[in-house]
């Protein structure tokens, strides 16, 4: 009996989340294009996540090409089909691998650093006394994070594409004796509109769910220095999750409108 | 926590940078799909379109030089597809060009193929429809494999039939296969064989050897059929061998009359070979005649002593011994 009262009051924990995190969001939109747009600390938000992080993206991005290549190229060859390994590795990076990866990335790096800023802000009533002071501190906090991980994340998907076919690109060059130039002509003869749109359109909701989990989670970060870490570690889990929620559902909106 | 100036810098060329990057890609693509640029719309009509798709890319002579546009189905069996070229390239490709559905690689996708024909038509301006040709699909050649499957099916039981009968050692084959009697048998008339044509083919050298004799005119039969002078005598001979059978025959009819006349009773020779009186006769005659010259013997004798005609016989033995010792000096010398 004790046991199932702890399942329903789980899953009772788990919709109010849910519930409270639909607020957040709500919030959000709600102050996105209120005065001020505090877009100084949009730009500082920006310059943190997106150029700190492109070393961290295109350095995964270089060595997913470089790998992505090498393992697939024996398979490849065994059917004779090596020919097509730029345009099997070009789609497979900018429909599905560079997307998830720099956003799984990203939700490591930034998605933890947002948790654990906000939590150390609210343990040691920093943002208490923003409030108190007059200021906004939703609108300076979580706003700014949420837009910036929102218009960074695609740039930085677009960063780690290009980064991991030129990896790949290296590879087909040493190994198969494919020119640069032909490499990437079979690349963009493979790829077409319906690749690139949807695997656009999701990395900005990649990154907005980045922020948005990162900003919920250290926002309302328990008392404490052991709030501040499972801040960071929740933020990190469930934005992961979300990740894939989401990109099952760009997947599925894709297949429908796109016929992938 | 203002902002520095090079953050802000190194923010600007990061967001440029990116957003180079997507517009260098989108261009790209669309440029590859033929969305930029001066196009024209050709259509060509086809009954099967082997799974074409929006997109596909159109080639001439080999060369990317456009996309499908539009598929549309316009009666049971029609479907036009409409495809975008690059204008640049539209004008080497004249009204009597020809295009086919193929495919790119043997599991690519599929593509059109615009072939060319060397004429003098003035080239596609757009609306225009081309001619179209359909290859056999690849439905088509599994269903011609399917059928030809099944009678290979049919054929390899048909000779597992023969085999096993074969194998049993019923039938001429299995029989020949089996039966060692009979193979001693064939190897036999196998060697007989062999001495056969081992004589004729010395018999036909040897009617070689005659042919080229004849041919030479060296035999009989080769003057006859060689040489002009004596194949004219031998007509002649042929000539006169006729005339003779033809008195033979009317001797022969007239040997007959005679001979029928003898039998019927008529002539001298009936009597002689018929009548044994005559016989009786003609032999007593001889008789007479015998007796007679032996009679005119002895009287010849007696004139030979006669006074009257001794002197005749004495002058006859004298000249008759004369003539003998002259031929006898003759021979001498």
């Amino acid at each position: 009996m004790t046991q199932s009262l702890r399942i329903v009051e789980r899953i009772k924990a788990f919709f109010t989340e849910i519930g409270d995190l639909s607020y957040f969001s709500g919030r959000f939109f709600k102050e996105v294009f209120a005065r001020p747009l505090e877009f100084q600390e949009l730009l500082r938000q920006c310059y943190n996540m997106g150029n700190r992080s492109l070393l961290l993206v295109g350095v995964t991005g270089f060595i997913l090409g470089l790998v992505f290549t090498l393992q697939s190229r024996p398979t490849l060859m065994e059917f004779g089909a090596e020919s097509w390994m730029p345009s099997m590795v070009g789609i497979s990076i900018v429909r599905e691998i560079g997307p998830v990866i720099t956003a799984l990335i990203c939700a490591g790096r930034i998605g933890s650093g947002i948790g654990a800023e906000l939590g150390s802000m609210r343990v040691t009533e920093q943002i208490d006394a923003m409030e108190v002071s007059g200021t906004n501190p939703f609108k300076y906090l979580v706003v700014t994070r949420i837009t910036a991980t929102t218009l960074m994340l695609p740039i930085l998907i677009i960063f780690g594409d290009a980064i991991a076919l030129f990896g790949s690109a290296i590879v087909e060059n040493l190994k198969g004796a494919v020119s640069y130039q032909l490499y990437f002509n079979q690349v963009f003869d493979a790829i077409k509109y319906s690749d690139i749109i949807p695997a656009t359109v999701k990395s900005f909701f990649f990154g907005y769910a980045i922020g948005l989990v990162g900003c919920y989670k250290g926002y309302y970060c328990k008392k404490g220095t052991a709030g501040v870490g499972e801040a960071s570690n929740s933020a990190v889990v469930y934005t992961s999750m979300l990740l894939f929620v989401i990109d099952f559902v760009a997947v599925f909106l894709a297949d429908i409108f796109f016929e992938i | 926590m203002k902002k520095t100036t090079s953050q802000k810098l190194k923010l600007g060329v990061f967001v440029v940078i990116g957003t180079a990057l997507l517009i260098a890609a989108l261009y790209s693509i669309g440029n590859r799909q033929n969305l930029f640029g001066n196009n024209i719309r050709i259509m060509t009509q086809f009954t099967n379109v082997n799974g074409l798709e929006l997109g596909n890319n159109v080639r001439y002579s080999g060369i990317n030089v456009g996309t499908v546009s539009k598929i549309k189905m316009v009666g049971d069996t029609r479907i036009i597809v409409e495809m975008l070229i690059q204008e640049n390239i539209s004008k080497h490709i004249k009204k009597d060009a020809v295009a086919t559905i193929g495919s790119d690689g043997l599991v690519g996708n599929m593509i059109v193929n615009i072939i060319p024909r060397e004429s003098k038509k003035p080239p596609v301006i757009s609306g225009d429809t081309i001619q179209s040709y359909s290859k056999i699909g690849t439905d088509d050649m599994l269903t011609t494999l399917n059928v030809t499957n099944e009678n290979a099916a049919l054929l390899t039981a048909d000779l597992l039939k023969i085999t096993t009968k074969i194998i049993e050692g019923n039938g001429t084959i299995g029989l020949l296969i089996n039966d060692s009697i009979m193979a001693k048998d064939l190897k036999q008339t196998i060697f007989q064989l062999k001495n056969t044509s081992t004589g004729a083919s010395q018999a036909i050298t040897d009617l070689k050897d005659i042919i080229s004799s004849v041919k030479r005119g060296q035999s009989v039969a080769g003057v006859l059929l060689q040489d002009s002078l004596s194949g004219q005598k031998m007509k002649t001979i042929v000539n006169n061998l006729e005339q003779s059978s033809v008195d033979i025959s009317q001797i022969t009819t007239n040997l007959d009359i005679v001979l029928k006349d003898i039998k019927e009773g008529k002539g001298a020779l009936h009597y002689l070979t018929a009548d044994p009186t005559l016989v009786k006769d003609i032999d007593s005659t001889m008789n007479s005649i015998k007796e007679g010259t032996y009679r005119f013997n002895e009287n010849m004798d007696a004139l030979k002593h006669n006074f009257l005609f001794r002197g005749y016989f004495k002058k006859l033995e004298k000249e008759k011994k004369k003539e003998e010792s002259f031929n006898k000096n003759n021979h001498e010398n």
